[in-house]
């Protein structure tokens, strides 16, 4: 199957404007995601995961290697590519149907087939009523509600998501999951999902891609061969399927943290 | 309900030295002379006159500000090297005061209006622009990214993103130049005596009006606090409050 992202022997290297001090953060990593396809990317803090994201969004460029998004080479953002940060990145003076749209008004979008479209992915994500509120207004599960709606409305190519749970409240981090997963298989969109959390990764994850420790290069690519259909935490919690990734996994990053205070 | 006890109490207590010190009764008139020379002014109409004329110049102001001083801080806010280009300059016309330029105004443009709104929008250019300037820098990388990744071009992250980002810091720049430039208008009408009320306090005091003196200084007051109510709060208010940015 022909790949929709390509990650060629990526290397990047940051330089302490201060202390002139280089931190190599990738080093030849290579990668490759199907199309359609739901990777999730999971390692120690301070691996690269975000370096890795910021490339592939072309807001990073690499020190050498290249990024192939359907063969052509990535020069920098495009709407191809959108991507959901880790912090609230919806802008506070806009409202959520204002937010939501924000994407398809760069389009230029006609202003109908916006608010239908704005419509669908306010009850996609079951925030209904609160269409004319502020982001200050609402929950931190619902923030990241809109700015993954507003990702999705601008219909692109490819979804980044840079740990994008990581910041709500534990029970609604499980409601978002299973959101996520749903969109996911109605959507058919190609996914990389960035995260610390090991279970997150299989929970989500057609693959996982487990980063080793800094510099991060690709470590192992395990499958978790569950139908989508078939992903939610009651269902899971049973699945053996399931236990064998998230243990393997596990196991994987522990390696890498490397600590024997980490093991059980 | 406390301060109107505050300036109760003060009435009084000014009421009360006024009548029982020994001084001479240009010194210190009492709150009566005040009120009887604010009668005599308003039924001569030298007062609305001159609190329309300082009214409308500091307005003025504030239209300059708005419609000069903030594009000129956006500008240097989103461009680095035009930034990094004038800084030295601004930094060093900030410094020397509007009123510091009245002398050299008073010898261009002569004893006039010109002068006067010269030096006033002077003096409220600067917080104007060095606020706008912040503002746009202080608005988090985050949300040019975020927009950058949707595809939107520079004039689209320049009116989405940094110009709304740095409306508080605009509000706060608008709101520090008004108060510079309403002190640096009350002395420039002092210095070139083109009516208004700096005039008519300094005028006073050539005839040993004291209560017109003390009239014309509490009208400055109001007047601020008329102007903050009804032109800067709701500024502020209509924008910044709403979108939670800052709380009250």
């Amino acid at each position: 199957m022909a790949s929709k992202i390509a990650l060629q022997a990526l290397s990047h290297e940051y330089v302490n404007p201060f202390t002139r001090q280089r931190v190599l953060a990738l080093d030849g990593l290579s990668l490759d995601v199907a199309d359609g396809e739901f990777l999730t990317v999971v390692g120690p803090s301070g691996c690269g995961k975000t370096t890795l994201l910021g490339i592939l969004a072309g807001l990073v460029t690499p020190t050498r290697g290249a990024v192939l998004v359907d063969g052509r080479p990535v020069a920098g953002p495009g709407r191809d590519r959108g991507v959901v940060f880790q912090e609230f990145a919806i802008l506070p003076w806009r409202t959520v149907e204002r937010n939501i749209a924000h994407g398809l008004e760069i389009q230029r979008v006609p202003k109908a087939e916006r608010a239908a479209t704005v419509r669908r992915f306010v009850e996609l994500i079951g925030l209904q009523g609160f269409e004319k509120k502020y982001p200050h207004e609402l929950s931190g599960g619902m923030r990241q509600r809109v700015a993954v709606a507003r990702t999705l409305a601008a219909n692109p190519e490819v979804m980044l998501m840079d740990e994008p749970f990581a910041s709500v409240d534990a029970q609604t981090r499980i409601t978002l999951q299973e959101e996520l997963n749903a969109i996911a298989r109605a959507t058919r969109k190609t996914i990389l999902f960035v995260t610390h959390n090991v279970e997150e990764a299989v929970f989500l994850g057609d693959r996982c891609c487990v980063l080793s420790r800094r510099p991060g290069r690709v470590k192992a690519l395990v499958p978790v061969p569950i139908p989508r259909e078939g992903r939610t935490w009651k269902l899971l919690a049973s699945d053996p399927t399931f236990e064998t990734a998230r243990e393997r996994v596990l196991r994987l990053v522990r390696e890498e943290v490397g600590g024997e205070e980490h093991r059980p | 309900m406390a301060w109107l006890a505050v300036l109760g109490t003060t009435i009084a207590a000014w009421t009360l030295a006024s009548a029982t010190l020994p001084l001479p009764d240009y010194f210190l008139p009492p709150p009566t002379a005040v009120l009887a020379a604010m009668t005599d002014l308003i039924a001569k109409g030298i007062l609305p006159a001159y609190v329309a004329e300082s009214a409308r110049r500091i307005l003025l102001a504030a239209a300059f500000g708005l419609l000069v001083g903030v594009p000129i801080g956006l500008v240097l806010g989103i461009s680095r090297r035009v930034a990094d280009f004038f800084y030295p300059l601004l930094n060093f016309f900030q410094s020397v005061s509007g009123i510091a330029w009245l002398p050299l105004m008073l010898v261009w443009f002569g004893f006039g209006e010109r002068t006067i709104l010269i030096a006033v929008n002077y003096t409220v250019l600067f917080p104007v622009i060095f606020n706008a300037l912040l503002g746009v820098r202080s608005v988090p990388r985050l949300y040019v990214d975020a927009l950058r990744t949707l595809g939107a071009p520079r004039w689209r992250i320049v009116r989405d993103v940094l110009l709304p980002g740095a409306l508080p810091s605009i509000a706060t720049g608008m709101r520090l130049g008004l108060a510079y430039g309403w002190r640096a208008l009350i002395a420039a009408e002092m210095l070139v005596g083109a009516h208004g009320l700096g005039f008519m306090i300094f005028n006073a005091q050539n005839f040993h009006l004291t209560a017109r003196i003390m009239l014309g200084m509490g009208i400055i007051g109001l007047l601020w606090l008329a102007l903050d109510y009804f032109l800067l709060r709701p500024l502020e208010e209509s924008t910044i409050a709403r979108w939670g940015l800052v709380q009250r």
